[in-house]
């Protein structure tokens, strides 16, 4: 059997996600080990134009532009798939560890009967095969996984998980057509999406996160300030969202999103464990919090012990002005 | 009308957890809950029994002889039926022998409707809901956050979907899962309490549905833990000196531009 890959490429508002970008970076790596092929999969409507934002990143970019995949839908998506993963017989499919990605994989792996691992934030080589790196019970417990070889592997991975290396191919373009088959029980009535400019919580390099110690929603415009500069989101802690100073969207923890950037900042946030579990895979962390015991402590690497208020006007100013200089 | 919920019984966030010498099994303090998503699922189905005649609710688990406890406060909050399924001799790492025993029980039991949490929080896998659904053959919608009965076999969902909110109807039989927001769950009352005490709840072996045997034996299992490890600790926490609020960010920012190498 080959030991091809495939990365299901997931766009935003006509761009390439950056978890995707991660996922070709590894699954490079992968096939680069194995002498075998790296395929971007890219469908939805006109996306023809966006093949060569992956080109440099695979050795093929499968192309499926159909209007009935403008919007995703499993039963769509999923019918795709079958043709296409019957058609080339992949070893493994990787995909983002996202709203979309945890809709689709299951079921695909269920139609497949293949072995399904999702939410993983690693991968390495194992015998004569992979092996797949998962935390459980929130991150107390690491887990290594391996695969059952005999049908397809789904993979799904959190954002930030891997680096985006420099892309220097030029991966053929292959354009599939497949009937697209809406599942007839299901309606789509309406589908409203925020435009934004911000990036998605969980894809956020930067997310500064504020706690009750913010005493109220007004106080949350110089994290918003502070996250425009460092082009990041705000982030808040389960007390937060729960006084409605804050949209459940932005909540980080066990109960709200798994978060891993490249910097933390948590401000007014005491770091119980339910909040601790959504961050603490985050590369730096930064508490800014009046009280010194309080546990969030435990997982920073840096802190400040003073007022956040009185705190973060000057970080404000400061990242500002680190800004300006690059 | 037959509603069918899947819940899982899971450790505490608070429950200490040790890996055990052999770095292939785990020791689990016990303290275990109804999975945080799946109280969700319970209430909606017990919401939906208030409102309307002749609905049924039945709730099962896979799980060990603990899990009793968890159904039991499923039945506790207003649950009819509750049946364990017994893991012990099963698969149980990999998520699709989970989702086949599922899925063959509520076929044997049958349902209109199954409901089910978007996570579980110990495995963090969302896996289960949209497994079930496939091998069963119905439609799913993830992590739904309003529903509504149009008429006898059409639901009304607003779920999360990438970047925002979708609308759909949907023709049941169906699986939903549940997301934080659709609703509140009840406390249990003492008078649920004490009929959840007296409840009678079957074991069933998952071997005798309707599924070939091999297929949730421990070795159907195409995942296989090869380790546990403890996470990464991180080195202790630098206090940033300073006697004013100026100065501790001078030196936070230096050594995130310096130490850390971040900005
Ligand atoms: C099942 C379950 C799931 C949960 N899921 C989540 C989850 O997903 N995410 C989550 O965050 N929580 C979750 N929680 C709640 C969690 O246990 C905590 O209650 C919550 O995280 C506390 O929020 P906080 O840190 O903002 O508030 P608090 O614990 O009240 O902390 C406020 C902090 O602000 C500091 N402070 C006050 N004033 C200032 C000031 N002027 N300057 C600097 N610091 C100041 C205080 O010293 C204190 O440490 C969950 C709980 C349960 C039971
Ligand atoms: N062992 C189990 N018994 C019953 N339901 C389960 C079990 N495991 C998972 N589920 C259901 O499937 C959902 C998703 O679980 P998971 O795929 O493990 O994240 C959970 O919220 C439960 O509703």
């Amino acid at each position: 059997m080959s030991k091809d890959v495939f990365v299901f490429v997931e766009l935003k508002e006509g761009t390439v996600r950056k978890v995707s970008f991660e996922l070709l970076s590894k699954g490079k790596e992968i096939t680069g080990h194995f002498s075998s092929t790296l395929y971007a999969v890219l469908m939805g409507h006109n996306v023809k134009e966006i093949a060569a934002t992956v080109q440099p990143f695979s050795d093929k970019v499968i192309v499926i532009d159909n209007a009935g995949l403008a919007d995703y839908r499993w039963d769509t998506y999923a019918g795709v798939f079958e043709g296409l993963l019957k058609k080339y017989s992949p070893y493994a499919i990787l995909g983002g560890s996202t709203v979309t990605g945890k809709d689709l994989f299951p079921r695909l792996a269920a139609r497949f009967n293949g072995a399904m691992v999702s939410d993983a934030v690693g991968i390495d080589f194992h015998d004569s095969g992979i092996k797949i790196k998962k935390p459980l019970f929130g991150g107390k417990v690491t887990s290594w996984l391996t695969c059952s070889e005999d049908s397809v592997i789904f993979l799904t991975f959190r954002p930030n998980s891997f680096g985006v290396e420099k892309g220097s191919q030029n991966g053929e373009i292959i354009e599939e057509q497949f009937d697209v088959v809406k599942d007839p029980k299901v309606n789509t009535v309406s589908t409203e999406k925020h435009v934004s400019e911000k990036v998605d919580l969980q894809e956020a390099d930067f997310i500064i996160c504020g706690g009750r110690g913010m005493k109220g929603p007004e106080h949350f415009q110089v994290l918003e300030e502070i996250a425009g500069i460092m082009g990041g989101r705000v982030g808040a802690s389960r007390a937060v969202v729960d006084s409605k100073w804050r949209e459940y969207e932005d909540q980080v923890g066990k109960s709200g999103k798994t978060v891993s950037p490249k910097l933390y900042i948590g401000c007014g946030i005491s770091g119980a464990l339910h909040h601790t579990m959504g961050m603490d895979t985050s590369k730096v962390i930064v508490a800014i919090n009046k009280d010194p015991n309080a546990p969030i402590f435990h997982y920073a690497d840096y802190g400040i012990v003073d007022d956040a208020f009185a705190v973060l006007p000057v970080l404000k100013e400061a990242l500002k002005k680190t800004k300006e200089e690059i | 009308m037959n509603i069918m919920v899947f819940i899982k019984q899971v450790a505490d966030t608070e429950a200490r957890i040790i890996i055990k010498n052999d770095k292939k099994s785990l020791e689990i303090e016990n303290k275990y809950n109804i999975n945080f998503f799946d109280e969700f699922a319970v209430e909606e189905a017990i919401r939906i029994k208030e409102k309307q005649k002749d609905v049924q609710v039945t709730v099962c688990s896979i799980g060990p002889q603990k899990a009793i406890e968890a159904l039991r406060t499923a039945i506790a909050m207003g649950a009819d039926r509750a049946f364990l399924l017994d893991n012990s001799k099963v698969a149980i790492d990999d998520p699709l022998v989970i989702a086949r025993i599922l899925a063959a029980f509520a076929a044997k039991e049958g349902f209109d409707m199954i409901l089910c949490g978007r996570q579980a929080i110990d495995d963090e896998s969302a896996n289960v809901g949209a497994m079930a659904s496939e091998l069963l053959g119905i439609p799913h919608v993830s992590a739904v956050l309003k529903m509504e009965l149009l008429d006898g076999n059409t639901a009304k969902l607003e779920n999360e979907i990438e970047g925002g909110r979708g609308i759909f109807e949907v023709k049941l039989p169906a699986l939903f899962t549940t997301q934080k927001g659709l609703n509140e769950p009840r406390v249990p009352l003492i008078t649920g309490v004490m009929k959840a005490m007296k409840a009678a709840i079957p074991v069933i072996d998952p071997f005798t549905l309707d599924i070939p045997q091999e297929t949730i034996a421990t070795g159907a299992s195409k995942v296989t833990i090869l380790s546990y490890e403890p996470p990464q600790e991180r080195p202790p926490v630098k206090i940033i000196e300073g006697e004013t609020p100026e100065e501790k960010v001078k030196n936070l920012v230096k050594a995130l531009k310096e130490d850390a190498k971040v900005l």
